[in-house]
């Protein structure tokens, strides 16, 4: 049953891994960071990246087709892409039976970065880390 | 179709340099790696080797609220795993390796709470702090957080709110829907915590009721207060605000009291949305 460290340990073991966190996105803390952060700083990528997570999640134009789960803990999209020339961002977020606003961040290398596995992977993570 | 939205405030970035601290005594504490608990007004820290392992605030749910609204933990599960790992100090363990909760949840679940409760503890207070030299917590070692980096984590926060919506009377007072003929929709998080707003319940009420942190009922609050939705219930005459906590506000000011004609004015009950607008306006300056 993997903790935070472990399942950051896990996202650096893909190929092209560069740095990860745990993040929460209605305050923007990093729950737990492991290897580089993009500028350097993983509080800084943390309170940015919450920025866009809460906006994902809660517009309603990213919200499946069928409406928001109503119990309202599942959250309503499940990951975001982002390409720059150089690098990926992966933002999967993590369904919670208790409440919570938490995702986890990959930040991959484009040169041997593998996007489609990075996704799958971070999704069983994310699943992982609250299921054991 | 018009749909009001509340344009998103930045997330603010922790500063590198906390200039003179929330808790001298808690750095000192940390620099001499002591191990009890820090009793402050609102709350305390309980600290192992300098490092802070857990935090309580009544005004925010505690761990075991936290894991008991999903349904992943019970109370009567709680209670059994604190009577028999409390005195070793190994909840914590007891529970994960029983297979009561599995280590992610009770780590994300830990951070919450701590994080959430230190928030209050360091929150401004004029009550002199006190530090019990002794045990750690019975909880025992989940993931220990750094004095600095909770401190800085706790400055980030309250200038969050602030720039959110500068007013922090939706953080302690009764809050009431305000009477607008259309609400616009929001967001289903923000929806579970308007639906709790009877003009009766306080933002920890509401914390308690959903079984979530008390920092993210307090965020979504000013958010629904910018919106011009969720205000405080006896908004008290103005411009006298004896009930504004200078707790939370990191730079307390009085408000100007030259205001008095436009003021009265503006605070009579109106259906007039503008006149509603500019009273919020008015509220958010005042509170600048």
């Amino acid at each position: 049953m993997p903790g935070i460290d472990e399942c950051l340990l896990e996202a650096m073991r893909l190929p092209g891994a560069l740095g990860a966190a745990v993040v929460d996105w209605t305050s923007g803390l990093a729950l737990g960071t492991v290897g580089d952060a993009p500028g350097g700083d993983h509080e800084t990528t943390a309170a940015e990246a919450a920025e866009l997570a809460r906006l994902a999640a809660e517009h309603r134009a990213f919200a499946p087709e069928a409406g928001p789960d109503q119990s309202g803990q599942d959250p309503p999209v499940e990951d975001l892409i982002i390409s720059n020339v150089d690098t990926y961002h992966v933002l999967r977020f993590v369904a919670t039976s208790f409440d919570s606003s938490v995702f986890l961040h990959l930040w991959l290398a484009r040169s041997d970065g593998n996007l489609a596995l990075a996704r799958i992977r971070l999704g069983e993570m994310a699943g992982r880390l609250v299921l054991g | 179709m018009t749909v009001v939205s509340t344009p998103a405030p930045r997330l603010p970035l922790r500063r590198r340099s906390v200039g003179p601290g929330v808790s001298p005594m808690l750095r000192r504490l940390a620099a001499e790696r002591a191990t009890g608990v820090l009793l402050r007004e609102r709350g305390s820290l309980h600290l192992a080797d300098g490092q802070v392992t857990y935090a309580e605030s009544p005004e925010s749910p505690g761990l075991d609220v936290l894991l008991a609204t999903g349904g992943v933990l019970d109370t009567e599960v709680w209670r059994e795993a604190v009577a028999r790992a409390g005195t070793d100090g190994r909840v914590g363990r007891f529970l994960v390796d029983s297979g009561r909760v599995t280590e992610g949840a009770l780590e994300l679940c830990h951070a919450a709470a701590l994080f959430d409760a230190a928030y209050f503890v360091l929150g401004p207070s004029g009550a002199p702090a006190r530090f019990r030299y002794g045990a750690a917590h019975w909880l025992g070692p989940v993931r220990p957080v750094p004095v600095a980096a909770l401190e800085r984590e706790t400055l980030r926060r309250r200038e969050l709110l602030h720039r959110i919506w500068p007013d922090p009377a939706t953080d302690t007072a009764p809050l009431v829907r305000a009477d607008r003929a259309a609400e616009p929709p929001v967001p289903a998080r923000q929806q579970a915590v308007l639906d709790q707003v009877n003009g009766v319940r306080t933002a920890a009420d509401i914390s308690f009721a959903l079984g979530r942190p008390a920092f993210h009922t307090l965020v979504e609050l000013r958010r629904l207060a910018t919106a011009g939705i969720v205000t405080t219930a006896s908004q008290p005459p103005r411009p006298s605000r004896p009930s504004r906590p200078p707790q939370v506000d990191p730079a307390p000011e009085q408000p100007p009291p030259a205001l008095e004609p436009a003021s009265a004015l503006l605070t009579q009950p109106s259906a007039d949305p503008d006149v509603a607008l500019l009273r919020r306006v008015r509220d958010a300056l005042e509170a600048l």
